[in-house]
């Protein structure tokens, strides 16, 4: 055995090698790549939110000049989707939304193409739209989806029907005994959220070509995989026969987590030979975003005078928008963003994806965690109200630690959030208290905790020792902007052989290079590429080592690996570079690569307790504490961020400085999602933000510097006790904010936005708080 | 009709619509992509570019404006081989994650700090209202603009 690799070998505030061309503009992203031989596509798409198509002729359309062909429906009959097929590539019959595509024009200039789509005849025989899971879920609805029962099924297991696309259900214990105690204080709060669009800066896009037969996909994605595999599913062909590669991805924020663009273009290359850009303009990108999901929730608890919580009960309604998406899987998360905070008793969720006549929502960072740990929260403080506990006591008491229970009965390793939480006293207590006018401001405070987790799942690499004594790494990762690729994984590599990062060379995604991969997102590109980076190179090491050992004539354990040369332990100057090493390997047997891989081990979850999860117990929990000061302007509403701070659970921090980076951003963007992030549905059902006009994202003037601080050691599987920590800094955010407003109010806070006319609302009126009747408070009636 | 206007210190013809925009007509028409196509109403910089040493957004002005107009683009602010006191800066601090943003951040705080060149923190944060960033957060971006004016400080 050759010695364990030291994680410090790899920590170090390492650059990112791909700012200096992002500085000088030079970066090509997918919607830089199309030029003058490249064919300019457009969608039309419905203006309606529900109808039956009753007319629909292209003549005209196909006779304008540039003009290469049209996509119908005709041309992708199956369908897609995560869990069920519920979702065609084109709307052929019935409108489902406003704004689904119906058909396709390449030409040769965006103009011409923008000119046949106003040359299409098209006539649309409207419905009234479904437009919200109140009237989505009162009996006697129209179906969205009426044929749902004929639908192909993906993944078996989950409750669903009529208008509820999904159904996910965790039952452990008896709650209607722990409700009937007469010692405990019954709690009960509706919570809900809006949706938020990623608005990365780089739309979804698509250059793709038909060549050799095979389509090559050239796309702004966190999944290359998926979109091989959808695309080849919409187009009823083998996934071999479909090549996707990834230019540096403009931002995802989980945006690019699934397939959109890509079949579309994929089928124009084909009709047309030539290779096709597709790009969706920022008004598609708003109007049609894969948002997170708007979502309602009721939870009720039963809690001890001790503060012991005997029994919650917890329904979320999650809106889909017209087809399942990321939704189905995502009814999955609750159980672990809402059940895994607090030590539970008997404990009864139900997760609904429900289906309405809006644009599909999707994955957006930290998704479902954000309102869960919002409703979660705001629900924890309003328990420490009714039974007179402090709120930082009460968590420290109830966090989940070494050997508690999570909701679907795994049992978490560890304790983390309560140390956590105290790392977090002592940061406010670091600061001296803020100081404002109390005649114009009120002043609020709050901590609350979060659980994420990290997606584990397949990855693959490869890794080439080159003769040069550089490595080449292959995997399916994509640098959507974290930097992962460019830092993390390099220096992993790097540390496991004995070179300086730079020496890493990392190929970016192709799936004809590399293996299978879910995707970049969850948090999972350090832990799942990682590991399997780390293992390819265990592979790399044994056959190198093996040539020096008989070269020194010295045991492979006495070697030491390290700036680039092999030599004996002990014995500085001994042995040789790298180089001569690999030269000698080549002689002996070849040149030296290794593949490795890794997938989700599998945490024990406890028999019976979960029903339609695609993960019943999560292997790498992250835990995340925030806390803020704020500020409220008595006569306008508007809130300012006095101070934030973080504790964040990272595992093992392989580049402080990137996670410092990530943590800053992070926050911002909940920072949106808390305060003036607003998307509201019009009774047309189009979403009415259709630009940076109408949706708020920060400005400089939004942000401030946050205070982290990282939890280092906490247990992981992921390599070198490394963590994901891109994903998490969003997840409190919204919860925190809403707490501090609360503390600041003295009254209930139940939804998010926090925009100033709802605060003002929440200041000036006594209110009872939120009731949303379509939820039962009793929890059987949901499910 | 054809507007004649300097790109980057080389003289440049334009016969295209009067009324398309100089961002579509660098991205387009000489395929400069550097300045990025975000969201098309001067809201969030990222296609920022300097017009007669000025920086403004390029999605805002119509090339039949910029006849005799002296353009430089993100690709002409430095030489091939080196950065810009405002670019080094910004791969120093580690401040890139994206990058599409970037660019138009270049620009701005380049010509800010041409007008300004000892800014307060509070100042560099006024002139950047008009870059919009979806990941970093903003302050170690504002960091290190402060930086460069501390450096040149230094200099002096």
């Amino acid at each position: 055995m050759t010695q364990k690799l030291e994680p410090s070998g790899a920590v170090m505030d390492y650059p990112r090698r791909d700012a200096g061309d992002k500085v000088r503009g030079r970066t090509k992203y997918t919607v830089d790549q199309a030029g003058s031989d490249t064919l300019h596509a457009v969608l039309v798409r419905s203006d309606v939110a529900a109808g039956r198509i009753a007319a629909l002729q292209v003549d005209a359309a196909l006779a304008m000049p540039g003009v290469r062909a049209i996509a119908t429906g005709e041309d992708a009959p199956d369908r897609h989707g995560l869990g069920i097929a519920d979702h065609p590539i084109f709307a052929s019959t019935d409108i489902r939304y406003h704004g689904e595509p119906i058909l396709a024009i390449a030409a040769d200039t965006l103009d011409q193409a923008k000119a046949a789509a106003a040359k299409v005849v098209l006539r649309i025989d409207p419905v009234e739209p479904v437009l919200t899971m109140a009237e989505a879920l009162q009996a006697g609805a129209r179906l969205i989806h009426p044929d749902w029962k004929d639908y192909e099924i993906l993944f078996s297991g989950a409750a669903r029907g009529g208008n509820i696309a999904w159904t996910a259900t965790v039952e452990r214990g008896d709650t209607d005994a722990a409700f009937a105690r007469d010692d405990v204080t019954i709690v009960e709060g509706c919570y809900r959220v809006g949706r938020q669009n990623h608005v990365s800066f780089e739309p979804r896009a698509v250059v793709a070509s038909f060549e050799d037969g095979r389509y090559h996909i050239v796309t702004s994605t966190q999944a290359p995989w998926t979109v091989k595999n959808v695309t080849a599913m919409a187009l009823g062909i083998s996934p071999s026969q479909v090549r996707v590669t990834v230019p540096p991805v403009g931002g995802g924020f989980g945006l690019k987590f699934d397939c959109s663009l890509e079949p579309y273009a994929a089928i124009l290359a084909r009709k047309t030979g030539q290779k096709v850009s597709l790009i969706n303009s920022r008004e598609e990108e708003m109007l049609t975003c894969l948002s997170r999901e708007n979502a309602e929730i009721r939870l009720r608890s039963a809690v001890t005078p001790e503060g012991e919580i005997a029994a919650r009960e917890g329904t979320v309604l999650m809106d889909c928008g017209a087809y399942g998406g990321e939704q189905v899987f995502l009814t999955t998360m609750t159980a672990h963003t809402l059940g895994g905070n607090y030590r539970l008793g008997a404990t009864k969720i139900a997760s609904h994806a429900v289906y309405t006549n809006t644009a599909p929502n999707g994955a957006f960072r930290a998704c479902n965690g954000v309102y869960n740990t919002f409703a979660l929260e705001r629900h924890t403080d309003e328990i420490c109200a009714a039974i007179g506990m402090d709120p930082m006591e009460f968590r420290k008491r109830n966090v989940v630690g070494d050997g508690s229970l999570g909701a679907t009965g795994q049992v978490f390793q560890g304790d983390v959030l309560k140390p956590m939480l105290e790392r977090m006293e002592r940061l406010i207590g670091a600061d001296p208290q803020p100081e404002i006018d109390p005649d114009r401001y009120l002043y609020g405070q709050a901590t609350t905790v979060g659980t994420w987790f990290i997606f584990v799942g397949p990855s693959a690499a490869s890794v080439i020792l080159n003769a040069d004594g550089s490595a080449t790494l292959v995997t399916s990762g994509v640098e959507i902007g974290s930097g992962t690729m460019m830092q993390s994984l390099p220096q992993m590599v790097a540390a496991e052989l004995g070179i300086h990062p730079d020496k890493v060379i990392v190929k970016t995604a192709d799936t004809d290079a590399s293996g299978r991969d879910l995707g970049v997102g969850g948090g999972r590109t350090t832990v799942s590429i990682g590991a399997a980076s780390t293992a390819a190179c265990a592979e790399v090491r044994q056959k190198l080592l093996s040539v020096a050992s008989e070269m020194l004539q010295t045991p492979v354990s006495k070697l030491v690996l390290g700036n680039g040369r092999i030599e004996i332990a002990g014995r500085a100057g001994s042995g040789m570079t790298i180089q001569t090493v690999i030269a000698e390997a080549e002689v002996r047997h070849g040149p030296i690569s290794g593949s490795g891989a890794f997938t989700a081990p599998g945490t024990p979850s406890m028999p019976g307790c979960a029903a339609g999860h695609f993960i019943d117990a999560i292997d790498i929990p992250v835990f995340a504490v925030h806390n803020c000061d704020i500020a409220i302007e008595k006569a306008t509403g508007r809130i300012s961020v006095l101070n934030y701070r973080v504790v964040q659970d990272v595992g093992r921090a392989i580049n402080p400085r990137a996670i410092k980076s990530q943590v800053q951003g992070g926050v911002v963007q909940g920072l949106g999602y808390a305060l003036h992030e607003e998307m509201t549905i019009n009774g047309d059902g189009c979403i009415d933000q259709s630009g940076f006009e109408t949706y708020k994202i920060p400005g400089v003037g939004d942000a401030i510097p946050i205070t982290l601080e990282m939890f280092e050691g906490a247990p992981s599987i992921g390599p070198l006790g490394t963590k994901g920590a891109g994903e998490v800094p969003i997840l409190n955010v919204g919860a925190t904010i809403a707490c501090a407003v609360a503390n600041a109010t003295g009254k209930q806070v139940n939804e998010l936005p926090l925009v100033p006319p709802r605060v003002l609302d929440i200041i000036e009126n006594e209110t009872s708080g939120l009731d949303l009747v379509h939820i039962h408070s009793d929890w059987r009636r949901n499910v | 009709m054809t507007i004649r206007l300097t790109i980057n210190g080389q003289i440049r013809t334009y016969d295209g619509d009067p009324r398309d925009s100089l961002l579509d007509a660098l991205r387009r028409t000489y395929r400069l992509t550097g300045a990025k196509d975000v969201c098309r109403e001067g809201f969030c910089g990222a296609c920022t570019v300097h017009i007669d040493g000025q920086a403004v957004p390029s999605c805002l002005r119509p090339m039949g404006l910029l006849e005799g107009a002296d353009v430089t683009t993100i690709e002409g602010i430095s030489s091939p081989e080196g950065f810009s006191p405002v670019q080094a800066a910004f791969v120093e601090h580690d401040v890139v994650q994206c990058g599409m943003c970037f660019p138009g951040m270049v620009m701005s705080m380049t010509d800010f700090l041409k007008r300004n060149p000892s800014p307060s923190r509070a100042e560099v944060k006024t002139a950047m209202a008009g870059n919009l960033c979806r990941c970093t957060g903003y302050e170690k971006i504002v960091d290190a603009v402060m930086s460069v004016q501390a450096d040149e400080r230094a200099n002096r």
